[in-house]
This record gives structure tokens, C-alpha cells and sequence, in this order.
């Protein structure tokens, strides 16, 4: 039975966000849907992190350009590419991926930097982007963008938007379907030899991979999830601004991961959706006392559970 | 020519202060392998030490060792708490710390609200330094800064103390077993390398607008300047702060401060992209 355990936590657990619309009013679930693109956001960041042990400071730099690329598109910033919102979410994930590709060649190629190296570059490639964002006055400066427009029904009723609901199941669709290729990767050969990196960087590579090659598609990979995460955040949040780029997002969806477990995929995803659900329910009450809280609570994971809150309830593969 | 003097002077008391903070990191990591994200919030507790010191009424330089003690103390406790827990895991030292620096500086927060406070100058009046006439309370910090850097090297390099530490440093478990008390070390140097961000933070408060964020305004030039000379070297420490505390100043007196401080970032990513060792290691 407590083998089994994860497997039907996992599942329950998609259940519920399933039927979550039965639950919650309309106000809860256009929250919670908001929540499920952080959670993808986290998903990515668990992905480089927590399978190919690569510790990236800026992740929220793809995530940002994922939501710039969308906001720009579906305000018709960019003529020559339509201003369809598919065309946006679709140039989102790419733009991301991109972006994340060229970062990791410039860091990864050749004598690659590594480790703490790699977290204080990647620090500052956040801080370079969002100063840089907030400098450029074409995607609006400090102000950023506003009034991008909410997600559009696909089908027959032309130009009307989607209700909560329908968004809230567009999301949950894209990020189960995120999720599971995630795991499909992980699960497959080219993610046993992510966890070889992770664990012994220069043995894999006296075996005969190319350790570069498999960590620059991994980041890229990450990157764009995070860009599609960026561009849906966007549809839903109706505006973007520097701090979406930044070094501030970048270190909260660490907290999220490390919060959550980094090294299981969907404790990373529960780790985000806890602790913004968490952090809705207290801020309030709590105040300026939340972020004080806040950075108690993620000192004490990283000391008395290293594996994160979720990390061993929701591990599928036999523990060793 | 005075314009170039002036620069020049402005680029080594950023230099000699960037340097204070940049000992404390150097040391620490060489010592216990902890990347510690919460230094440039002992720099902010060392501004905020001399704040509430002012305002009790205590005079600027009691102020200033106020906020060495403190912070030291500081120090000893966050080894004792946190650290501690998390030797040998590299990775989590830099969550740990990241954890720690969010709480302190939300505690300042707290305490002394988010607003920014401007100090009044101790040391008002200028000095004519070689034909220009320069701020003597910046030569003061230039002067405090050069003395306590220097302490610190002859203390490592000339001390018996310094010979335990650099041992340690080498081989942990060699001069462990050599008789070497090397929890002691940790704890020292940790409390030391807090103590230096303190006073740091202490004499650059009254030139600066005291606000929670300087910290980590110190925080990211600080590493790169340990990055860009090398990790674990001492000379490395003091071509890094050079390297980034002068291009800085440099810069910023041809444009705008944020287009400096990005360009220095991006010059120092590729220089620890080049020479991932640090430029120390290519002068060995």
C-alpha cells in the first residue's frame, strides 16, 4: 500500500484540480488558474534543477520574455506576425527556448561553468534583463504594458473571451500536458542520463555522452516551458512589467521549488500552488510579517527536509 | 585632469570599501565551502546599527563599532543556527543563506520601516588633495577601509592564528588532526568576515541613502568581484573588487548609473566566463 502511495497522491491530485470547478466560485478558480501557470513556471525550474542538477538563478528572464513576446503580439506591437493569441503563446515557448538556448551556449560551451559559477551568472543575467526591460521603451519601460486581452474562444462565438472555467481547463490542459511529457522524459533513457549528470558531471562524460549537448537541450527545454508559462500568466494577469523578467521572480519560483521538493516534478508544481495559496490566505493577516515568515520557513526546508515538503510522498520512481 | 583625479579618487574608496565586503565572502568560502547570500544583509544590519545608534544620540564612532560588534555577534549566530546545519551541501548553503537574507532584511523592514533615511555627514567639509578639493569624510572611509584590509592580510599571513586558518583552509581534516580546533576557526571567521560587512556598511551609511534594498545593491557586485579574481585567493579578492569596484565608478561618471551597472555585469560575465578560475590563477 505505502508503495503505492505517491502513484495515487499523484493522481488524486489531478483529480482534484479537475474538479475544482465544482468547488470554487468564479473568482477562486481565475486565481487558481493563475496559480497553475506559476506552478508550470515551477515545473521548469524543477526540471533543470532537480533531474540535470542545474541551479539557475534567472529563470524567470524566460518566463518574462514568454510574457513580453505575448503582451506585444496580442496588443499588434508586432505587425508583420498577426496578433492571434496562438501566435503569441506559440512565440512565447519559442522566444523562451530561445533565449534560454543562447544563454546556455554562451554558459555550457566548451569549458562550461558550473555550480555556484552558474547561479551568480545566471543572478546577474536576471538583473541585466530586467534593468534592461525597464530601460527599453518600446515594450514600455518601467510601466511595462497594459490592457493585454484576455484569452479568446478558439471556436464558433467569434471574439468572445473565455469564461473563468473554460480558461481554468485551457490552462489545466496545457500544464497536464506539460506535465506529462515532463515525466515521459524523465522517465526515458535520455533522463537517466540527466540524473547521471546530476550525480557525477565528469564520470558521464569519461563514459561517452555529451554531457553539453544533453544539458544545453534540457535548458532550452526549461526555457521554454517557462516562456509558454509567461505568455498564458500574461493572458490571464491583462498586463507585464520589468519584475516579471527579474531577479525577484527568479529567486521566488527557487523558493517555490525548493519548497515543494526539487527533485519530483509534481512536488515542485504543489510547491508553487501551496505556498501562493498560502501566501493569499496570510498576507493579509499576517502583513509585513509574511515575507519574515517566509524566509523562516524556506531556511528550515532547506535544513530539516532537503527533499522539500511534497519531495517523498510524491516520488514515483522506487526509492533507492 | 581634476575630472580624472576626482574619478580616480572615487573608484579606489569604492574599491577599498567593495574590497571590506568581498574579504568576508572570500574568506568564508575558502574556509567552509558556504556561498553566503545573506552578506550583503550584514551590510545592510551594519547601516541600520549606526541608524538606530545616531538616533540614540551616540557618537558617529561609537556607532561604528556598535555596528561591528553587533553584526559579529550577528555572525556567531547565524553560524551557530543555520550554517552549521548545512556544511558539506554546497547547493543549500546558497538557499539557506537566500532564506536568511530575505528574513533580516524583512525584519529591518519591520523595525525601521521601508522608507530610505539619509544620515547626516559626520565629517562635513572638503580637503585639497593633490590640487582638488576632495570630501575628507571619503578619504576617512578610504583610510579606515585600507587599514582593516591590511589587518586582515598581516592577521592571515603573519599570525599564528593566520597559520591555523590558511590550514584549514588547505586541508581541513589534516589540521583538524594536526590539533587545530577547526570548529573554532569556522566560528571565528565567520563572525570576522560579518563584522568587516558591518563596519563596510557603517561608514558607507552616511555617504549613501540607507534603504533595505543596499544590501543587495553590495551583495552582486561583491561576488562577481570574488568570481572575477578567484575563489579561494585572497589576491583574487582585491583584483576583483578592483577590477569591479573601478569599472563601476568609471562608467557611471559617463552615463547613467543603471547603464553602468549593467554593463559592468555583463563585462564581468564574460570575464568569469573566460577564466572560470578567476584572473588570479592566470597570474600564478
Amino acid at each position: 500500500m505505502t508503495r503505492r502511495l505517491p502513484l495515487f497522491l499523484t493522481i488524486g491530485i489531478w483529480v482534484l484540480l479537475l474538479l475544482a470547478p465544482l468547488a470554487l466560485d468564479d473568482w477562486r478558480i481565475s486565481q487558481l488558474a493563475q496559480f497553475l501557470t506559476y506552478g508550470l513556471f515551477a515545473l521548469s525550474l524543477a526540471f533543470i534543477w532537480g533531474q540535470a542538477g542545474i541551479l539557475c538563478f534567472g529563470q524567470a528572464i524566460f518566463f518574462g520574455i514568454g510574457a513580453y513576446l505575448m503582451a506585444l503580439i496580442t496588443l499588434g506591437k508586432l505587425p508583420l506576425l498577426g496578433e492571434s493569441q496562438w501566435t503569441g503563446i506559440i512565440l512565447g515557448a519559442v522566444g523562451g527556448g530561445v533565449g534560454a538556448f543562447g544563454l546556455a551556449l554562451f554558459m555550457l560551451g566548451g569549458r562550461g561553468l558550473s555550480g555556484a559559477h552558474l547561479a551568480i551568472v545566471t543572478l546577474c543575467a536576471a538583473v541585466v534583463a530586467e534593468v534592461a526591460a525597464q530601460r527599453w521603451d518600446f515594450i514600455g519601460g518601467f510601466n511595462g504594458l497594459l490592457g493585454v486581452p484576455p484569452l479568446v474562444a478558439p471556436y464558433t462565438r467569434d471574439d468572445m473571451f473565455l469564461s473563468s472555467n473554460e480558461t481554468y481547463f485551457l490552462v489545466l490542459a496545457i500544464v497536464m500536458a506539460v506535465y506529462l511529457l515532463l515525466l515521459l522524459i524523465s522517465r526515458s533513457s535520455f533522463g537517466t542520463l540527466l540524473a547521471a549528470i546530476r550525480s557525477n558531471e565528469n564520470r558521464t562524460r569519461y563514459f561517452g555522452f555529451d554531457v553539453t549537448v544533453a544539458k544545453l537541450f534540457a535548458f532550452s527545454l526549461a526555457g521554454m516551458i517557462s516562456g509558454l508559462a509567461g505568455a498564458l500568466f500574461t493572458a490571464q494577469f491583462g498586463f507585464v512589467s520589468p519584475p516579471l523578467v527579474g531577479f525577484g521572480l527568479s529567486t521566488e519560483v527557487l523558493i517555490w521549488v525548493a519548497v515543494g521538493g526539487r527533485e519530483v516534478l509534481l512536488a515542485a508544481f504543489v510547491g508553487a500552488i501551496f505556498v501562493r495559496w498560502v501566501e493569499n490566505l496570510l498576507s493579509d493577516k499576517l502583513g509585513q510579517y509574511w515575507l519574515l515568515a517566509m524566509g523562516l520557513m524556506f531556511i528550515f526546508v532547506v535544513i530539516l527536509a532537503p527533499r522539500g515538503l511534497f519531495g517523498r510522498i510524491l516520488n514515483l520512481s522506487k526509492s533507492r | 585632469m581634476e575630472l580624472v583625479l576626482t574619478i580616480g579618487l572615487d573608484a579606489l574608496s569604492f574599491v577599498l570599501t567593495l574590497l571590506l565586503v568581498t574579504l568576508g565572502l572570500v574568506i568564508v568560502y575558502g574556509m567552509m565551502n558556504v556561498i553566503n547570500m545573506a552578506h550583503g544583509e550584514l551590510f545592510l544590519l551594519g547601516a541600520y546599527t549606526l541608524v538606530a545608534a545616531q538616533s540614540a544620540g551616540l557618537p558617529f564612532w561609537a556607532g561604528v563599532l556598535l555596528a561591528m560588534l553587533v553584526v559579529g555577534l550577528a555572525g556567531l549566530l547565524i553560524e551557530e543556527l543555520v550554517i552549521r546545519h548545512v556544511y558539506g551541501r554546497p547547493i543549500d548553503t546558497i538557499l539557506a543563506t537566500w532564506g536568511l537574507s530575505i528574513a533580516i532584511k524583512q525584519l529591518i523592514i519591520i523595525v525601521f520601516g521601508p522608507a530610505a533615511i539619509s544620515l547626516t555627514n559626520p565629517l562635513p567639509g572638503s580637503v585639497s588633495v593633490l590640487g582638488i578639493d576632495y570630501p575628507a569624510y571619503r578619504l576617512v572611509i578610504m583610510a579606515v577601509s585600507a587599514f582593516l584590509a591590511a589587518t586582515v592580510y598581516l592577521v592571515l599571513f603573519r599570525t599564528s592564528i593566520g597559520l591555523q586558518i590558511r590550514s584549514v583552509i588547505a586541508n581541513r581534516g589534516m589540521a583538524g588532526s594536526l590539533g587545530v580546533n577547526t570548529r573554532l576557526m569556522d566560528r571565528g571567521t565567520f563572525a570576522v568576515g560579518a563584522a568587516l560587512a558591518g563596519i563596510a556598511g557603517a561608514v558607507m551609511a552616511p555617504i549613501m541613502s540607507v534603504d533595505p534594498q543596499m544590501g543587495v545593491g553590495f551583495l552582486i557586485p561583491a561576488f562577481l568581484a570574488v568570481l572575477v579574481g578567484g575563489l579561494n585567493s585572497l589576491l583574487g579578492a582585491v583584483i576583483g573588487a578592483g577590477i569591479i569596484g573601478g569599472a563601476s565608478t568609471t562608467l557611471s561618471s559617463g552615463m547613467a548609473q543603471a547603464t553602468a551597472q549593467i554593463c559592468v555585469f555583463v563585462i564581468a560575465i564574460v570575464v568569469i566566463r573566460l577564466f572560470p578560475n578567476g584572473l588570479s590563477k592566470g597570474f600564478r
